[in-house]
């Protein structure tokens, strides 16, 4: 199962994927939370010493949070800010944070928080405006490192056939 | 020399690791008598006057935890409603984690750099520094002493006015453990620190195993 979060008001994207997977047989879930009540992480560490699992903040991001720890794929589509992922892209991200537990091991060279669940999404990015791709990528891959998972990659939204071709 | 300084935790400030850090950078700022003003992101009622304090100074350092290997979505949101200076204003960074190894911190690096020069301010520099966890589960004197050696790197980016310096990147630690320490390490995890963490997450209040699965 695929699990799409649209940060973006621009529901073209979303569109363009539907049809696609829908062409591919493709199971997939594509959430629009631009007007969704989704916080930022406050970075209060419940979610791994109070209330394991579960994050304090008490808004729209639960039930995506539900649904991202059966998925295969989590791709987020994001604006851009100050040549990066916009805050509302970030804040996904930064939520997805009670997947794995504070206990640590090391993976090859570096240490790695064990995983909650058997198996973390492998995650992708679809970005719209202005931001350096090689270092989206570079992030993307850290970003999975540290879930346990594989980077799908980040693609401009004009790449959005390439992402398509990972998920299909 | 002013400094303004902006702790981009999102986590208030009693629990926050990183303005236990700035305590301890600050005061090695003063004995150099740097003077600094600092403000908390996690209080959004005192946005207006950072964005003020932002336009007026021109030396400015955010401090930030890593989150999800780059800057936390709290300091995007805030640096989102920001324009550019391009008034030769310097700015430079704190940013420390959780992890031990210089290199999970060197993504984030590579971002703050950018950011400085996505706001035409002038780049000085990032303090790099991990092993920061355990400041949240540390009291008194063991918290204190944990924090301390962000003193002298106050006094040092005092001298300096910037990160740059031998001293502050060797600061950052080694890029990763060589193998007899990560065997070692990974045992202390393996078996000694899990019931360190259960027992720090009893004193959190938890009802459930560090491992719970919450969701099916």
């Amino acid at each position: 199962m695929i699990v799409i979060v649209n940060t973006t008001s621009d529901e073209r994207i979303s569109d363009t994927i539907k049809q696609q997977l829908a062409v591919c047989k493709v199971e997939a879930e594509i959430i629009e939370a631009s007007n969704l009540n989704i916080g930022h992480c406050i970075g209060c560490n419940h979610c791994w010493l109070k209330t394991p699992g579960e994050c304090a903040v008490k808004d729209d991001y639960e039930e995506i949070l539900k649904k991202i720890i059966h998925a295969d794929q989590l791709w987020v589509i994001s604006d851009t800010a100050l040549g990066f992922i916009n805050h509302k892209g970030k804040n996904i991200f930064d939520r997805v944070i009670p997947i794995i537990t504070m206990n640590l091991c090391f993976k090859k060279k570096e240490m790695r928080h064990v995983k909650r669940y058997k198996k973390n999404a492998n995650v992708g990015l679809i970005f719209k405006g202005e931001a350096d791709g090689n270092f989206l990528n570079r992030w993307m891959e850290r970003v999975a490192l540290n879930l346990g998972s594989k980077s799908l990659g980040a693609f401009k939204e004009s790449e959005v056939k390439e992402a398509l071709s990972c998920m299909c | 020399m002013h400094v303004l300084i902006i702790n981009a935790s999102p986590r208030v400030k009693q629990y926050s690791n990183t303005d236990k850090i700035l305590g301890a950078f600050t005061k090695g700022l003063s004995e150099e008598g740097v003077t600094f003003s600092q403000y908390e992101l996690s209080d959004r009622r005192s946005w207006d006057e950072i964005r003020k304090a932002y336009y007026e100074n021109n030396n400015i350092l955010i401090a930030m935890p890593l989150f999800v290997e780059c800057v936390p979505g709290i300091l995007m949101e805030f640096l989102e409603t920001l324009g550019p200076k391009n008034d030769g204003t310097k700015v430079s960074f704190i940013l420390q984690g959780g992890f031990y190894e210089a290199s999970q911190l060197r993504c984030g690096e590579t971002y703050l750099e950018m950011l400085a020069k996505n706001f035409g301010l002038e780049y000085a520099g990032t303090l790099v520094k991990g092993g920061n966890f355990g400041i949240r589960l540390a009291e008194g004197e063991a918290r204190d002493k944990q924090v301390e050696p962000f003193k002298e790197m106050g006094a040092e980016f005092a001298r300096e006015g910037s990160f740059f310096s031998p001293k502050c990147k060797a600061f950052a630690g080694p890029e990763q453990f060589p193998l007899p320490v990560r065997i070692m390490v990974g045992m202390a995890f393996k078996f000694a620190m899990p019931s360190y963490f259960t027992k720090a997450s009893k004193s959190f209040g938890a009802k459930k195993p560090l491992n719970y699965r919450p969701y099916k």
